[in-house]
């Protein structure tokens, strides 16, 4: 198990340091508005807006509510591109 | 990169698998907690709900798709078949032409001005140079007509009234006009060709030839009245003609080849300046015969006179100053001389002209 701990986290300091991580946010966040995701997303906030009410709405609401949902709702295309970088960061780095 | 492709080694694959599936999932909650946090902002501060109306609004403003209308529910073309009434003339007139005929019919705009003068103009010159003719009254009925026809060519007649076109067509029209209409300097203009050399004073010849064309046509035994480059007649011919009308000394073309200032000879400067002493000028034959007897006899004598004649030259082309154009028409004769060597006489007063006046220029 340590193992995999060392490895994750040297993992990401790898990709932090690279950048990766700053450039697959980006990717994701657009190919997200892109395919329609965002608006499918505001949609859904509004809803658990309109059923706490406006004035006591939290973030943690939107959280809980929203997030299990945008995990579903994101296209495959999208994932299996963002998953076909990461593998490739992935074979490059891995010691 | 095929999507099943596994170049990870063996034992650690499934580890990486799940690495990247990890690293998935973070990316993925990442971009929804953004999204939270953008929404509850938005309501906080008021501007979530800001693209959504109400329900009467939305149905007052909705798309329209009839036949017949544009999607906001307005009838193509409308106002085109409207008739509206000027307000100064009382007419009716199409909505399209409304906008053209108010400027016209107001006079404001600026189209309108233009076309009122062009008309006034017109009309002033017909109705002026006719009115003594018996065909006025036609001209009169189709005053309109008339004047719309003459608007092309307005421009030019407008710009010389005295010009030969004019004075032709009055000559025509009233026998008695003459050349009392136009002006003296043009009464050697015939129709629109050029000008007759014969009728015209050895003065006006030089200053046409130094503007002018001046190429004597074979047909119409007119001089041409085009700019020096005219591409009808070349420099030859122009030359020629200078050599023919003034005398063998006196091509008076401003534009000077890069022979520069070769040959200004001092007799050939004389024999312009003598030009009072061989006013007749006859067509062709006699006068280059005579022009180049004139110029053997002007040799001998004048040698001695140089530089009298070249001062009075300086005299006559400036006007002033009189006592120090001496030391400078010396200079001048002096260096006609030494240029004399080469061989090309007609343009040694041209080249003399402008050194001299060029001389002048720097003087004063």
């Amino acid at each position: 198990m340590n193992k995999e701990a060392r490895l994750k986290a040297s993992i990401n300091q790898k990709l932090t340091e690279t950048g990766e991580r700053d450039r697959l946010k980006e990717l994701l966040r657009a190919k997200l508005t892109e395919c329609g995701w965002k608006d499918q997303m505001k949609a859904q906030c509004k809803e658990v807006i309109k059923e706490k009410g406006l004035e006591h709405v939290t973030v943690e609401d939107l959280v809980v509510e929203v997030t299990p949902k945008g995990r579903a709702l994101v296209p495959d295309s999208v994932k299996k591109e963002l998953l076909q970088r990461i593998r490739g960061f992935l074979s490059q780095h891995a010691s | 990169m095929k999507m099943e492709e596994k170049p990870l080694s063996g034992p650690d694959n499934t580890r990486l698998e799940a690495l990247m599936q990890d690293i998935y999932s973070e990316l993925v909650e990442d971009a929804c907690l953004g999204l939270c946090f953008e929404v509850h902002r938005a309501v906080k501060q008021g501007y979530f709900f800001l693209d959504e109306t109400d329900q009467d609004s939305i149905k007052e403003f909705e798309i329209v798709d009839q036949p017949g209308v544009d999607i906001f529910g307005q009838v193509f073309n409308q106002w085109k078949n409207k008739e509206c009434e000027c307000p100064n003339c009382k007419r009716l007139i199409a909505a399209s032409r409304f906008a053209p005929h108010l400027e016209k019919c107001l006079g404001m705009g600026r189209n309108s001005s233009r076309i009122a003068n062009r008309r006034l103009a017109s009309n002033n010159n017909i109705s002026k140079s006719e009115s003594d003719q018996e065909d006025n009254d036609d001209l009169n009925d189709n005053d309109w007509s008339y004047g719309a026809e003459k608007k092309s060519k307005k421009r030019k007649s407008d710009k010389n009234q005295n010009s030969p076109r004019r004075s032709k067509s009055l000559k025509h029209k009233n026998g008695e006009l003459g050349t009392s209409i136009s002006s003296d300097p043009y009464k050697q203009y015939n129709y629109n060709a050029g000008i007759s050399y014969e009728s015209l004073a050895p003065n006006e010849v030089r200053s046409l030839l130094t503007t002018q064309c001046g190429v004597i046509s074979e047909h119409t035994k007119k001089m041409c009245t085009r700019s020096h480059r005219c591409p009808q007649h070349t420099d030859d011919q122009r030359r020629a003609i200078r050599l023919f009308l003034l005398g063998p000394s006196v091509p008076t073309l401003p534009d000077v080849d890069g022979d520069g200032f070769d040959v200004p000879d001092s007799q050939a400067v004389l024999s312009r300046l003598q030009w009072e002493d061989s006013p007749d000028i006859s067509p062709a034959d006699s006068a280059s015969s005579k022009a180049s007897g004139n110029h053997s006899d002007s040799r001998r004598p004048k040698k001695k006179k140089k530089p009298a004649a070249v001062a009075a030259a300086l005299s006559m082309s400036g006007g002033g100053g009189g006592v120090n154009l001496m030391g400078v028409s010396g200079a001048v004769s002096q260096s006609t001389i030494s240029l004399s060597t080469k061989k090309k006489k007609p343009k040694a007063a041209a080249a003399a002209a402008p050194s001299v006046s060029s001389i002048f220029n720097e003087l004063n």
